[in-house]
C-alpha cells in the first residue's frame, strides 16, 4: 500500500476561460481530443502509486462528477482505498462556498483525519503536467522539509499579474514566494502543487483558520517562509507545464500539444493518461479527406479539409469543408463547403454549409455548447 | 444464494481456428483483432449486454491466456457484477480425471453446474467467431411465442453456398421439420447462424443423455439438433435478416475488415443504441502528420500517421511512417509499417514490424499474412498468399 495519499481542488473560478467554464469545472474542460483536465493529475497520481484520491469540488460540478463516476477508468473503485468526491455541503461552520483554498481543506477536515496515509499530495486542476508524485514525496522525505512545492523554469506558463513564483536556494530551500506580481523577480513559477505530511497539514489548517486565514499561498506558506517557521524546499517539474487560465492558454496549449515532443513530454510511454470511455467505433476517413497535423478521437467521419486541427470525439467534417487551427469538442459538426480558421467549437455545435468562421491565432473565436452557426 | 436467472448465455470459445493460419498461432480464434478496435469477442459479449443477458460462460479450451486477460472482470462490457457478469470456464479434473471439451455439447455438459447455480429457464449457446450485431432478447421472445423446446437463429445464404452450411428446412410457421448438414442438393437456403436458445430443462437431460452415448461425437449441430428432431421436440427457426460474417478464414476475416470501410457499411458501429464495446488500453488520440495521405480508411486511438493509407483498417497502436503505403490491408495493433514499405492485400498482425522498403503482398492474388510480433527486414518481401513466420 503506498502511503501517499492525493487531493485535488477544483474550486478555481477563472472568468478568462469564459465560455469554456460556464458550464463545467475547469477541472472538467476538455482537453487535447478525449480527455479532461482532471485527467492528467488524476492519471498522475494513479501512475505514482497512489491509491486514495479526494476531490474537492466546489462550483459547476456536474460535468466533472460524470466524469469520474466511480473512478472505475483509474482503477480507483476499490473497497480499502479509492475515489472520494468531495462536495461542498452545509453545516453550522460552513456555508459551501469556500472562501479559499484552505478554507476548502478546513471544511474537509474530517475526510483528511479519517485517511491513514502518511503522506499528502495537493494540487490544483488548472495545470497540465505529467509527474511522478512518488519521486516527489521521496526527495521530501530526504530533504527534511515540512512542505514541498512543485516548479517549473519554463518562461511564460502564468499571464502577467497571475501567479506566484519562489526563489528556490541550489540546496532545494525556497527562501521567498511572490503572490500575483506584474513582473516577477524569480524563474520558478509555483505549480500550486505541494507534499507534505498529512498530519502536519491538518495542525497547519487549524492553525491558519482559527486566525481567519484562508489563502493558502499568502497566509500559509508565504507567511511561513517569511518567519522562518517552516522549511519548505522545491522540487522542478521535469515535464513541460501549461496552465489552463484563459481561453487563449487554453488554446495554444491544444496547439502545442500537435508537437510531438511536447506530447512525449505529459504522455512517457509506460504512464498512460487514463479517461472516460464513450466507446466509439475508429473514425472514418472517406474520399476528399486531406488531413494534416492533427490529433483526432475515435468516432469521427471526415470528408473534408482538417490541418492543424484537436478534433474530439464524434466530429463530423463535411464534403469540401475545410477547418483549420481549430479545436472542435465531441459530437461538433462542420457542414460541407464550410470555412472554419481559428475556432473553438464547444460540444454539440454546428456550423452549418457554406458558412465562414474564421478567427485568429491570438483571439480565437468561440462558438458555445450546443450553438448553431 | 445466487439469484434465478432468466437466461444464461454459454459462448463457445475453445476452438482453434487453425483456418486463420498463424494468426491463431498465438491465441484463440475470438481474441483475434478485429475493425480497428475490436476483437471477434467484442460482438456476442455486446450483444449479450445489449440484449440483457448478464450471465455469460465462456468456454475456453485453446491458448486461453490472450482471452483470459483480454476479458478481466467483463468491465468493458458492463458484465462485472456481483449477481452474475462474464466467466471463463476452461475445462478441469473432476476426481481421477478430467478431460478436454469434447465437442461443442461436451463442452456445455461439464459446465452443468455452472448453468444450474442460476436455475435459468433458457440457455443461449453462441459461438465466438462472427460479426454480427443480434438482440438476443428478441430471439428468446420468439422461442417463448413458439413454445419451442429449441429454436435456432437461421439466416438466408445464396442458394449456390446453401450446400457449404447446415441447413434447416420449416414449415410455413417457422417450425423445423428437418436439419441437414452441408446437404448436397439443398431444400432451403436458412443456414444455421450456430446460435440457440435451449429450453434449460430441456437441454439439460439431452446433454447428459448424449454423454452416456459413447457413440456420440457430443456436438450440438450433429448428435443434440438431430436427436432432438427425431424425438419430435418442438424446434422452430429465427430468421435474421442483419449482417453477418463468418470470420474463421483469413480471406473472410480480410472481407469483414473491408466491408467496414463502405459508403454505408451494412453493419453500422456508430449505432448509439447497440454499442459495440471494447477493451481500451489508455492509448493518446490518433495523430496524422503533416504529409499523410488517408483515403477511405479506419484510424483509431494510439496510431502516428505518416504515410499514405488507401482503403485499409489501421488498429490501435499502429504507425505508419513517412513514404510508407498500406493498401487494401488490415493492419493490426500495434503493427509498424517502416519508411518507404509498401503494403498491399495483407494483414499484419499485432506487434509485427515491416522495415523500411520492404514489399507485403500484390494487388492481385490472396491475402499476405505477416505474424504475431514479426519482423520483416528491410527491403525483403512477402509474396501474395504467403503466411509469413519465420
Amino acid at each position: 500500500m503506498s502511503d501517499i495519499m492525493g487531493l485535488i481542488y477544483t474550486g478555481e473560478a477563472d472568468t478568462r476561460l469564459r465560455e469554456l467554464t460556464t458550464h463545467r469545472a475547469i477541472a472538467a474542460v476538455p482537453m487535447l481530443s478525449r480527455y479532461r483536465l482532471i485527467d492528467f493529475p488524476v492519471s498522475s497520481m494513479v501512475n505514482s502509486g497512489i491509491r486514495s484520491i479526494g476531490i474537492i469540488m466546489q462550483r459547476n460540478y456536474r460535468s466533472l462528477l460524470d466524469h469520474l463516476g466511480s473512478g472505475k477508468e483509474w482503477d480507483l473503485h476499490g473497497k480499502r482505498s479509492g475515489l472520494t468526491i468531495l462536495p461542498p455541503f452545509l453545516t453550522k461552520d460552513s456555508v459551501g462556498v469556500y472562501e479559499g483554498f484552505l478554507d476548502a481543506l478546513r471544511s474537509n477536515l474530517p475526510y483528511l483525519r479519517s485517511c491513514t496515509e502518511k503522506y499528502i499530495v495537493l494540487t490544483n486542476s488548472f495545470m497540465l503536467y505529467q509527474a511522478d508524485f512518488d519521486d516527489m514525496v521521496e526527495e521530501h522525505e530526504k530533504s527534511g522539509a515540512d512542505i514541498t512545492l512543485m516548479y517549473t523554469k519554463e518562461k511564460g506558463v502564468r499571464r502577467s499579474g497571475q501567479g506566484k513564483y519562489c526563489e528556490v536556494q541550489p540546496n532545494g530551500q525556497v527562501t521567498q514566494i511572490e503572490v500575483d506580481p506584474m513582473i516577477s523577480r524569480f524563474e520558478n513559477t509555483m505549480m500550486e502543487v505541494f507534499c507534505l505530511r498529512r498530519e502536519l497539514l491538518i495542525s497547519l489548517i487549524d492553525l491558519s483558520t482559527s486566525r481567519g486565514h484562508y489563502h493558502f499561498t499568502r497566509q500559509l506558506l508565504q507567511a511561513g517562509v517569511n518567519d522562518g517557521s517552516l522549511k519548505v524546499n522545491g522540487y522542478e517539474c521535469k515535464s513541460r507545464v501549461w496552465a489552463i487560465d484563459s481561453v487563449e492558454a487554453y488554446y495554444q496549449c491544444n496547439m502545442d500539444l500537435l508537437d510531438s515532443a511536447n506530447r512525449a513530454s505529459i504522455f512517457p510511454e509506460d504512464k498512460p493518461v487514463l479517461t472516460k470511455l464513450r466507446d466509439e467505433m475508429p473514425t472514418r476517413y472517406l474520399p476528399g479527406a486531406k488531413v494534416s497535423n492533427s490529433l483526432i478521437a475515435d468516432g469521427c467521419v471526415i470528408e473534408g479539409t482538417v490541418e492543424n486541427c484537436v478534433l474530439f470525439r464524434s466530429v463530423r467534417v463535411g464534403k469540401d469543408a475545410s477547418i483549420r487551427n481549430c479545436i472542435v469538442m465531441q459530437d461538433g459538426r462542420i457542414g460541407s463547403l464550410a470555412e472554419v480558421s481559428f475556432c473553438i467549437m464547444d460540444k454539440q455545435s454546428a456550423v452549418l454549409e457554406s458558412t465562414r468562421l474564421i478567427g485568429a491565432a491570438n483571439y480565437p473565436v468561440m462558438i458555445t455548447k450546443n450553438r448553431t452557426v | 444464494m445466487l439469484r434465478k436467472k432468466r437466461c444464461v448465455a454459454m459462448l463457445l470459445a475453445g476452438g482453434q481456428g487453425s483456418r486463420l493460419g498463424i494468426l491463431t498461432s498465438h491465441m484463440a480464434k475470438p481474441a483475434v483483432p478485429f475493425g480497428g478496435k475490436y476483437r471477434i469477442i467484442d460482438f456476442p459479449l455486446s450483444n449479450c449486454a445489449n440484449s440483457g443477458i448478464d450471465v455469460v460462460g465462456v468456454l475456453t479450451q485453446y491458448r486461453p491466456l490472450e482471452l483470459n486477460a483480454y476479458i478481466g472482470s467483463g468491465a468493458p462490457w458492463d458484465l462485472d457484477l456481483s449477481s452474475g457478469g462474464v466467466f471463463v470456464l476452461p475445462p478441469y479434473q473432476t476426481g481421477a480425471s478430467g478431460t478436454w471439451y469434447k465437442g461443442t455439447a461436451n463442452a456445455i455438459y461439464q459446465n452443468l453446474a455452472f448453468i444450474e447455480q442460476y436455475n435459468p429457464d433458457y440457455v443461449l449457446i453462441l459461438s465466438g467467431d462472427h460479426i454480427y450485431k443480434m438482440d438476443y432478447a428478441a430471439m428468446i421472445k420468439h422461442h417463448q411465442r413458439h413454445e419451442a423446446d429449441a429454436t435456432i437463429a437461421v439466416r438466408q445464404v445464396p442458394w449456390e453456398e446453401a450446400s457449404r452450411f447446415g441447413i434447416m428446412n420449416t414449415d410455413a410457421d417457422d417450425n423445423i421439420i428437418e436439419f441437414e448438414e452441408k446437404p448436397k442438393q439443398p431444400k432451403s437456403n436458412n443456414a444455421s447462424m450456430g446460435v440457440y436458445v435451449f429450453s434449460w430443462d430441456k437441454l439439460r437431460q439431452y446433454l447428459i443423455d448424449d454423454e452416456a452415448d459413447p457413440k456420440s461425437s457430443n456436438d450440438f449441430g450433429k448428435n443434440i439438433i438431430p436427436k432432438m428432431l427425431a424425438d419430435s421436440c418442438r424446434l422452430t427457426a429465427y430468421t435474421f435478416s442483419g449482417y453477418w460474417k463468418d470470420v474463421g478464414t483469413i480471406a473472410s476475416l480480410w472481407e469483414a475488415n473491408m466491408d467496414l470501410l463502405s459508403d454505408r457499411p451494412e453493419i453500422d458501429l456508430h449505432d448509439k443504441q447497440w454499442r459495440i464495446y471494447a477493451r481500451n488500453e489508455g492509448y493518446l488520440p490518433q495523430y496524422i502528420a503533416p504529409g499523410a495521405e488517408l483515403s477511405r480508411c479506419l484510424i483509431t486511438e494510439g496510431c502516428v500517421i505518416e504515410g499514405s493509407v488507401t482503403h485499409s483498417i489501421i488498429s490501435t497502436g499502429a504507425v505508419v511512417e513517412k513514404g510508407a503505403q498500406v493498401i487494401d490491408s488490415v493492419l493490426m495493433p500495434g503493427a509498424h509499417i517502416g519508411p518507404g514499405a509498401r503494403v498491399v492485400r495483407s494483414i499484419i498482425a499485432e506487434g509485427a514490424k515491416i522495415g523500411a522498403g520492404a514489399h507485403i503482398g500484390q494487388a492481385e492474388g490472396d491475402i499476405a499474412v505477416v505474424g504475431i510480433n514479426v519482423k520483416v527486414a528491410a527491403e525483403s518481401s512477402v509474396p501474395a498468399g504467403a503466411q509469413y513466420e519465420p
